[in-house]
C-alpha cells in the first residue's frame, strides 16, 4: 500500500463486468454493469435480490466476475483480458459490510488498528487515534465491540475502513435499524470526512431518504443490470422501471393504452384501462396504441369535495370514496373513478372537507406529476 | 507400585497431541475452507480411524513398520534400527490413531468463523497467513483446545495399537493400559485395580479443569 | 392420551429395531449340539484337525475361540460361557478347579508344550548349528518372547535362556508378545529377527521356511497344559466328549503331530491341596 499512487482527479472508479450468479430458489441471473462512479457518494439503489453485494463484491476482489474490467483510477483491480485479478488484501478498497463484521475477540481501537499492521506501533496509534477522534468514538477505544451500541459499532466499522486511506469505499446499507438521529449524525461525520479526503464512494442502500440525503449521483440496478443513472432526482422521481417506481414510493401504477399525442404542447393523452378515464400525461418515447403503465403518488393526487373550476390541473375526475382509513400521521384514501386511485389527505382536509367512505369527490392530478414506466 | 507405566502414558499423549496440533492444522483449515468436490474423499480417509479396530490400525502399523513396509525401511536406512517396539514408533502410531480427533474439532472451529470476518480481515489488507494468526486462531481456541484435550485423552487411553507394536518393554512401550492388562493376566487384580483408579482420578482431573477454563476464559464470544 | 404416550414414536421404533437385531444373534436352534472351547493360542494350528477329526466322528460341533490362557481364566471365573477350557498352563484350571469352577473329575494334562527358536530364511546365522549363540549375532536386534509375567511360554523361554547362561546377553533384546502367537507375529513381521516361539505353531505355512532349533526340554520347567470342564457348561455331554477324544489314541498322535508332547496313558490329575 504505497499512497503515492492516489491523484485526486483521475480516482474513478470505472467498472464494466459480467458475472452469473447462480441463487437460491432459481434466481439465477446474471450481473452485466458497466458504469463510473467518480470522486464523491454514488448511491447504488435498487430491490433486494438485485445484485448490489455482489457487485461490490466483485469490485472488492471477494468474488471473481467472468470478464470485464475494474480499475480504480489508475490502478487495475482486474481486468479478465490481462488476467489481472487482484486479490482484496492488495486492493486497497474499504468496504463496510451490511454485518459490520467488527473483530469480536479485539477492542475497538484494535479493530481500527487491524489494517495499518505495516506501520510502526507508534504511527498506528496515532493514526487510530485521529480517526476514532473524526468519528467521534475516541472514548471507545477500550471497549469490546459487544459493549457498543449499534450506532457506535456502525462509526468504528466506517472508522476501521477508512483508517487506511484507501482509494475506494464500498458501503453496503450500512446505516440500517439506526434512529433517524443517529443516521444523521453519521452521515455528517462521513460527508465531513469526504470533503476532506474526495475518493470514490459506492454507497449502497434501498432507502430514499438516505439516497436523498447522500447521494450526489445515483445508479439505479435491477435484476443484475442497470437501468438508470443521473442525478437523483432524475433516477428516483421518474423511474421508468416498476420495481424501481415501487421502491421508490409510487403507490399508484395503473396500465393504460396511449391514446394520441401533442407534441407542440409536450404531451400525450392516455386512456386507463378498464376505465373511460383519459389522463394528460408528459411525453415521452410512445406511439399511439402502446401499452404503459402509469406512475403517480398517492401524496400527489388531490381530492375536491366539490368539482373544481379555473384549475390548471389537466386530469380531473368525478369518482366516489371507497376506502378511508387513517395511517399514521395521514390519512389514505382509495377513489373509484372507474379505476381505482389511492390518495395522501391530512386529517384536517378530512375533517373540513367532511370525506367520509361513499362520499362524492373529485380527483385532481398534474400532469407532471405523472410518470411513464416499463 | 512402579509408576512407570503411568508417566509413559503421559508422556505419549503429551507428545502425540501437540505433535497431532501441528499437522492437523493445516489439514483441517484446507478441509474448512477448500471448495474441492472431492473434499468428502478426504474427509473420509481422515475419520477412518475412529471406525477401525484399533487392532486393525496396530496390525497394519506392524507390517508398515517392519522391514518390509515402507516407514520401516525408510527409518532402517534412516538410523540402522527398527522402528517397532519403541517410544517413536508408539508415537507415531498413535498419530494415526487419534488423528480424526484432532482433525474434527478444528475443521469445524475454523468453519464457525463468520465468513464475512475474514473477508473483513483480507480487505483490510491481511494476507492468508496474517488472517489465519490474527482472526480464524483466536476466534477458534475452543477447537483447538478440544482438539489437543481430545488426542491427549484418547492416546491415553490407547490399548490395542500400542499392544500389537509396542512389544511390552518397560519404560518404553509399557503403558498403562498394557500394564494394567498385563497384571489382570498374572492375577495382580488389586495391582490393577490401583492402577485403574489412579489413571481415571488423574485424567478426569484434567479433563475437568480445561473444560472449565475453556469456554469461560479462553472465549467468552465463540458461543456457537 | 396419558403423559406417558408422548413418548416419540420414532424413538421406540428404533428401540425394537435395535432390540430385534440384537436377539436375531442367538442362535436358539444349535445349542443343543454345539460346545465352545476357550483354547490357548499355542494351539491353533491343532486345534483345526483335532475339530475337524473330532467332529467327523461326532454329532457335536465345535466353536473354538483362541486366546491367552491368563485371559481366559479372568473371563472364566466372571461367568464367561465356555463348555470346555484348554489352557498352556495347567495351572489356570488348577486354581478353578479349587474355586469350584470345574466340573469335577474332568481336569488333566492333555499335553506338555515345546519351544524352539525361530528365525526367518533371511537372517544369516545358522541358528540350526549354533543354537543359543545365534542370538548373541549382531544382526539379531531384537528377541520376541511371550510375555513371561503370565504366559508359560514365555516363563520357559526365560528358563531357558537363563538356564542356557546367555539371558543376561540377550535381556535388552528381549520383547514381549502378549501372548505366543502375537510372539510369533513379531517376528513373521520382520521386527524381531528372532523369537523363541511354540513348537505347536511351526507347521504354520508363514513358520515353514524359517530356521528352526528346538530347545533341549532339559533347560526349562515343563509346559504343562491342562484341559477341564467348566462346571456351567451347557453341554457336558459333548464337552466330555470331546475331552475324551483329545485322551484317545488318535487325539494324541494330532497334537504329537504339531510338536505337543503327549503323556501317552492319561490318568486324572488328583487336585492340588
Amino acid at each position: 500500500m504505497v499512497a503515492v499512487g492516489r491523484e485526486v482527479d483521475s480516482a474513478a472508479l470505472v467498472a464494466r463486468l459480467r458475472k452469473e450468479r447462480r441463487g437460491t430458489r432459481a434466481s439465477d441471473f446474471v450481473l452485466d454493469v458497466s458504469f463510473e462512479v467518480p470522486s464523491g457518494i454514488t448511491i447504488l439503489f435498487g430491490p433486494s435480490g438485485a445484485g448490489k453485494s455482489t457487485l461490490l463484491d466483485c469490485i472488492a476482489g471477494l468474488l471473481r466476475p467472468d470478464s470485464g474490467r475494474i480499475a480504480a483510477g489508475e490502478k487495475v483491480l482486474f481486468d479478465s483480458a490481462t488476467q489481472t485479478d487482484l486479490p482484496p488484501q492488495a486492493r486497497n478498497v474499504a468496504y463496510v459490510f451490511q454485518s459490520l463484521a467488527l473483530f469480536p475477540h479485539l477492542t475497538v481501537e484494535q479493530n481500527v488498528e487491524f489494517g495499518l499492521h505495516h506501520l510502526q506501533a507508534a504511527d498506528r496509534q496515532q493514526r487510530a487515534a485521529a480517526i476514532l477522534e473524526a468519528f467521534r468514538a475516541e472514548k471507545l477505544k477500550n471497549r469490546k465491540p459487544d459493549q457498543i451500541s449499534g450506532g457506535e459499532k456502525q462509526r468504528i466499522a466506517l472508522a476501521r475502513s477508512l483508517v487506511t486511506n484507501p482509494r475506494l469505499l464500498l458501503l453496503d446499507e450500512p446505516l440500517t435499524g439506526l434512529d433517524a438521529a443517529l443516521k444523521s449524525s453519521i452521515v455528517e461525520d462521513l460527508r465531513a470526512w469526504n470533503t476532506a479526503n474526495r475518493i470514490p464512494i459506492l454507497y449502497v442502500t434501498h432507502s430514499r431518504e438516505e439516497a436523498d440525503a447522500l447521494g450526489e449521483r445515483v445508479i439505479a440496478i435491477e435484476n443484475g443490470r442497470i437501468v438508470s443513472q443521473g442525478a437523483p432526482m432524475e433516477v428516483l422521481d421518474a423511474p421508468r422501471r416498476i420495481r424501481l417506481a415501487q421502491s421508490a414510493g409510487f403507490e399508484n401504477l395503473l396500465p393504460g393504452t396511449v391514446l394520441d399525442l401533442r407534441e407542440p404542447d409536450g404531451v400525450m393523452r392516455v386512456r386507463l384501462a378498464g376505465s373511460s378515464c383519459e389522463m394528460e400525461v408528459p411525453l415521452a418515447h410512445a406511439s399511439a396504441g402502446d401499452r404503459v403503465q402509469v406512475a403517480i403518488r398517492a401524496g400527489d393526487i388531490l381530492l375536491a369535495a366539490e368539482r373544481p373550476r379555473g384549475l390548471s390541473a389537466r386530469n380531473i375526475f368525478e369518482g366516489k370514496i371507497t376506502f378511508l382509513e387513517q395511517r399514521g400521521a395521514m390519512f389514505l384514501a382509495r377513489v373509484d373513478c372507474g379505476i381505482s386511485f389511492a390518495a395522501h389527505v391530512t386529517p384536517g382536509a378530512v375533517r373540513a372537507l367532511e370525506l367520509s367512505s361513499g362520499k362524492q369527490v373529485w380527483l385532481v392530478v398534474k400532469t407532471h406529476s405523472c410518470h411513464l414506466v416499463e | 507400585m512402579n509408576m512407570d507405566p503411568l508417566f509413559l502414558s503421559f508422556r505419549l499423549a503429551l507428545c502425540v497431541s501437540v505433535i497431532l496440533l501441528v499437522l492437523a492444522m493445516p489439514l483441517a483449515y484446507w478441509l474448512a475452507y477448500s471448495n474441492w468436490r472431492g473434499k468428502f474423499l478426504l474427509e473420509s480417509i481422515v475419520a477412518l480411524p475412529l471406525v477401525l479396530p484399533p487392532t486393525v490400525l496396530g496390525f497394519y502399523a506392524l507390517i508398515a513398520m517392519g522391514p518390509r513396509g515402507p516407514l520401516g525401511k525408510l527409518w532402517l536406512a534412516l538410523f540402522g534400527h527398527g522402528l517397532a517396539f519403541t517410544f517413536t514408533g508408539l508415537v507415531i502410531a498413535s498419530i494415526f490413531y487419534s488423528f480424526p480427533f484432532a482433525v474434527q474439532p478444528l475443521m469445524t472451529s475454523f468453519e464457525n468463523v463468520d465468513q464475512r470476518l475474514l473477508h473483513a480481515s483480507s480487505v483490510l489488507g491481511a494476507g492468508r497467513w496474517r488472517t489465519f494468526r490474527r482472526v480464524i486462531l483466536p476466534l477458534s481456541l475452543p477447537g483447538v483446545i478440544t482438539a489437543l484435550v481430545l488426542s491427549f485423552a484418547h492416546t491415553l487411553g490407547e490399548f490395542g495399537v500400542v499392544l500389537m507394536v509396542g512389544g511390552n518393554l518397560q519404560g518404553v512401550t509399557r503403558t498403562v493400559s498394557i500394564d494394567i492388562y498385563d497384571r489382570v493376566q498374572s492375577l495382580e487384580y488389586g495391582a490393577a485395580n490401583r492402577m485403574a483408579l489412579i489413571l481415571l482420578t488423574i485424567s478426569f482431573s484434567v479433563l475437568a479443569t480445561v473444560y472449565a477454563i475453556n469456554r469461560r476464559v479462553w472465549s467468552p464470544w465463540a458461543a456457537k | 392420551m396419558t403423559r406417558a404416550k408422548r413418548i416419540p414414536r420414532a424413538w421406540l421404533e428404533l428401540l425394537v429395531i435395535a432390540a430385534g437385531i440384537f436377539f436375531a444373534q442367538s442362535n436358539w436352534a444349535a445349542q443343543g449340539r454345539e460346545i465352545r472351547v476357550a483354547a490357548a493360542a499355542d494351539l491353533k494350528l491343532a486345534m483345526a484337525e483335532l475339530v475337524n477329526k473330532f467332529e467327523s466322528n461326532s454329532h457335536t460341533t465345535v466353536s473354538v475361540s483362541y486366546g491367552s490362557s491368563g485371559n481366559f481364566f479372568a473371563q472364566i471365573q466372571n461367568g464367561a460361557p465356555f463348555d470346555v477350557f484348554l489352557s498352556a498352563d495347567i495351572e489356570y484350571p488348577r486354581k478353578l478347579e479349587a474355586a469350584g469352577s470345574a466340573e469335577p473329575g474332568t481336569l488333566f494334562e492333555y499335553a506338555a508344550g515345546r519351544i524352539v527358536i525361530w528365525m526367518p530364511p533371511e537372517i544369516n546365522a545358522d541358528v540350526r548349528k549354533q543354537g543359543w549363540n545365534a542370538l548373541l549375532d549382531p544382526a539379531v536386534r531384537k528377541i520376541a518372547i511371550a510375555n513371561p509375567d503370565h504366559a508359560p511360554y514365555g516363563r520357559a523361554a526365560v528358563a531357558a535362556l537363563q538356564k542356557a547362561g546367555i539371558y543376561e546377553q540377550v535381556k535388552s533384546k528381549l520383547v514381549l508378545g502378549e501372548n505366543i502367537s502375537q510372539a510369533a507375529q513379531f517376528v513373521q513381521s520382520g521386527n524381531a529377527q528372532a523369537g523363541i516361539l511354540a513348537k505347536s505353531l511351526m507347521l504354520s505355512p508363514e513358520m515353514k521356511n524359517g530356521q528352526v532349533w528346538e530347545i533341549p526340554r532339559e533347560l526349562h520347567p515343563p509346559i504343562e497344559q491342562g484341559a477341564m470342564v467348566l462346571k456351567s457348561a451347557r453341554n457336558k455331554q459333548g464337552a466330555l466328549e470331546f475331552l475324551d477324544f483329545l485322551k484317545s489314541d488318535s487325539g494324541q498322535r494330532i497334537l504329537e503331530k504339531y510338536g505337543f508332547v503327549v503323556p501317552r496313558r492319561i490318568s486324572a490329575v488328583p487336585a492340588q491341596p
